[in-house]
């Protein structure tokens, strides 16, 4: 059992989606890891959640360089969803640009809890944990 | 004493005879119209029917009466109303034949107030116009100077000349050759003349006269030449000044390195500076022949007539505009024009003045500038965008092969995570070699920009590039048009080219619309003086330009979500086409689809 329910991975990089999913597999980050390949196709997704009544996903982890619709665009459709059904999501931005007006640019997102800078390591997603109060049970 | 009727009364002179108490006792009729008297007069006191009568004249009268033959004179009177009269007279003692009668006088008197007035006038503007006469008498070997001729030499009035002391007067050199000859030819062949010439006084000044000379001749020999002799000093000197900044100002207008035009009101020059005839590539006959409207830009003409117009209608007195014309050969010529009025006494317009300068040299130098600038501002971009290529494609590579060695490495993972883990290593490692294999061609295209660029036939090579993909063409069921004018040849690289129009061709094909009949590719091509315009447009998916107008053309950047995307074409393209001194623009609409224009340099 993990310790969240669901979690999305927003990438367009299959080495990074492959290494995410087994970082988080590891650790019992959570019960589902669900992978999209870009912005549109996590936001499609999130909508069919909301229609359907269902829980949205616990930590998004974001990447900001896609095609089609990239983090950034991600961000900006999210915050138009209605607050009481996005409250519980939180939102990690992991990137590879480690260019300064990325990471001020994430900042300026409410929604957005951190910036990670690939590469991913297991150390820095049981951080993500501990920030979310669950440290304790790993 | 009974008056007798004169048989002179019909005589047109105006005579009256009186007797010796001073009575009339004849008059002629003209006596009585000069003097607007009636015939009743007769019998009556002579100084009581004309009161206003100089005293001399009784004088003269009281003289006969005592004794003596003749008298005459000449006096003015001022009569009570202020007017002043000139009287002239003749006054004769009738001698009679009766011894024992009293004599008789006969007076002649003329009111001869507007000959004297005439004379006075004479004299007076004589003085003004300082018009000297004198006169040489050949026979008698005398000269005459008038008073203003003596005074013109500022010789005293006593003054005796001679010919030889005249012509010393004159300036020597020119002048006084020039009079020397003029007297010999007067003398010898009756030659009037008619000189300005220069003598110096004798107080040393050096003064311009006038001398009119009138030779008489008398049996083939001049006897006199008689003569005016007038001061026209002041008329000379404002002349000869006149013309001297008429000679300055022509030396200004015919040696300005500002182009200047004299231009009438129709807009016809009038006269034209060589800078002017420079500048405009015309021979001065040829733009004599033009008027202003012929060689102006059409463009800017309005303007210029307008402004014209504002002259014209006294609004304003000059106006400055920047302007084109057209030189010899049709091409631009780019000034700055000053025109301003210039008005006859009347106040009406005689002609207007253009002064033109060339700016040319400094228009092209501008646009030169603007280029280089706007170049320099397009490699900045692609520098920082190349800085975050370096940064960001590489270090995502990076970063995933950091993690899938820690996968390999990571005993605690089980075989089949490990096992994966290698084939991905291979995949991360090969992805780090193309992307640093496509920053090794941006780099050579940067590095490459210095190359000669040649020119090259478009048509043939669009030609070969659509052989070269016609697999390609053929299973998308794509049709291609293609015009392009014949022997359009651009200024480029053959491989950039080819690339270039690979890519555009390519890309309208790859992102063609499926719910569309048939994919459309068009492929044409413009020119203007300077640059060819190469559009390639298709019926494809189209971009959301606001979306994503400024990455288009930035690496590694995909919008459609193509499985071959690579986000490196567009990004190689505009490099290329910008290293041979082009650039590329994009219109677009989703649905309906893309224009890609290449505007490349000409010969």
């Amino acid at each position: 059992m993990g310790l969240l329910d669901i979690a999305f991975i927003v990438d367009d990089d299959p080495i990074h989606q492959f290494g995410m999913k087994i970082l988080l597999e590891r650790i019992k980050f959570s019960n589902e890891v669900l992978i999209y390949q870009n912005g549109q196709e996590a936001m499609d997704a999130l909508t069919q959640l909301i229609e359907n009544g269902k829980k949205l996903p616990s930590v998004i982890f974001l990447d900001l360089n896609m095609p089609i619709k990239d983090g950034w665009g991600f961000l900006d459709d999210f915050v138009e969803i209605p607050h009481q059904n996005r409250e519980k999501v939180v939102i990690y931005v992991v990137s590879s640009s480690i260019n300064p007006s990325d990471q001020e640019k994430a900042k300026n997102y409410a929604v957005v809890s951190n910036y990670i800078v690939k590469p991913i390591n297991k150390g820095q997603l049981t951080k993500v944990l501990d920030d979310l109060g669950l440290i304790d049970a790993v | 004493m009974t008056p007798v009727k004169s048989v002179f009364q019909h005589a047109s002179i105006p005579f009256a005879i009186i007797n010796h108490e001073q009575f009339f006792v004849d008059f002629s009729k003209q006596w009585l119209s000069s003097f607007d008297l009636e015939s009743d007069i007769l019998g009556k006191n002579f100084f009581e029917a004309m009161p206003e009568l100089p005293e001399e004249l009784k004088i003269d009268i009281n003289y006969c009466l005592e004794g003596i033959k003749n008298r005459s004179d000449s006096k003015r009177i001022v009569q009570k109303n202020g007017n002043s009269i000139w009287y002239d007279w003749k006054v004769s003692l009738l001698s009679e034949q009766d011894e024992n009668s009293s004599p008789n006088i006969l007076v002649i008197l003329e009111n001869v107030t507007h000959k004297r007035l005439e004379e006075d006038l004479l004299i007076k503007s004589q003085q003004v116009a300082k018009i000297g006469g004198w006169e040489i008498d050949l026979v008698r070997n005398t000269i005459y100077w008038s008073k203003m001729t003596k005074e013109i030499h500022e010789v005293p009035e006593d003054y005796i000349p001679d010919l030889a002391k005249g012509l010393s007067f004159y300036k020597e050199g020119h002048s006084r050759e020039t009079m020397a000859k003029l007297v010999k030819d007067g003398i010898e062949q009756g030659i009037k003349w008619d000189a300005e010439l220069q003598i110096v006084t004798s107080k040393g000044n050096v003064v311009w006269i006038r001398a009119i000379g009138e030779p008489e001749m008398l049996n083939n020999k001049c006897v006199r030449i008689v003569g005016t002799f007038q001061d026209i000093d002041r008329r000379k000197q404002a002349q000869l000044q006149l013309e001297n900044s008429r000679a300055s100002l022509k030396g200004t207008f015919d040696n300005s390195s500002i182009g200047m035009a004299l231009v009438a009101k129709n807009g016809k020059f009038i006269d034209v500076n060589s800078s002017l005839c420079k500048s405009l590539g015309y021979s001065k006959d040829t733009l004599l022949n033009l008027n202003f409207q012929d060689i102006t830009h059409p463009d800017d003409l309005e303007i210029d007539l307008f402004l014209l117009n504002e002259l014209i209608k006294g609004k304003r007195n000059s106006y400055q505009i920047e302007k084109r014309y057209f030189n010899n050969n049709r091409q631009l010529v780019y000034v700055i024009l000053t025109v301003t009025v210039e008005r006859n006494v009347d106040g009406e317009i005689s002609h207007f003045i253009s002064q033109i300068v060339d700016i040319s040299t400094r228009i092209k130098a501008e646009k030169k500038l603007k280029g280089l600038l706007e170049l320099t501002t397009n490699q900045n971009n692609s520098l920082m965008n190349f800085a975050h290529i370096v940064s960001h494609n590489l270090r995502s590579h990076a970063a995933n092969l950091t993690m899938i060695s820690d996968f390999i490495t990571d005993e605690s993972l089980g075989e089949d995570i490990r096992k994966d883990s290698l084939k991905l290593l291979t995949k991360a490692s090969k992805g780090l070699n193309e992307t640093i294999s496509h920053l090794n061609e941006v780099v050579q295209v940067k590095l490459e920009a210095d190359k000669k660029l040649k020119s090259i036939p478009l048509n043939p090579l669009v030609d070969k590039v659509l052989t070269d993909i016609q697999a390609v063409i053929d299973e998308n069921r794509a049709h291609v048009h293609i015009s392009i004018p014949k022997n359009i040849e651009v200024k480029g690289v053959l491989a950039y080219l080819e690339s270039i129009v690979l890519n555009l061709v390519t890309n309208a094909i790859k992102y063609k619309d499926q719910s569309k009949e048939k994919a459309l590719v068009s492929i044409s091509a413009t020119e203007d003086n300077e640059t060819v315009v190469l559009q390639v447009e298709d019926n494809g998916l189209g971009i959301d330009l606001d979306k994503y107008g400024e990455k288009l053309f930035g690496m590694y950047k995909t919008f459609h979500g193509n499985e071959d995307a690579r986000g490196i074409g567009l990004f190689i393209t505009k490099n290329q086409v910008e290293s041979m001194g082009g650039k590329i623009v994009v219109e677009s609409q989703p649905a309906v689809g893309t224009i890609f224009k290449v505007t490349l340099l000409k010969k």
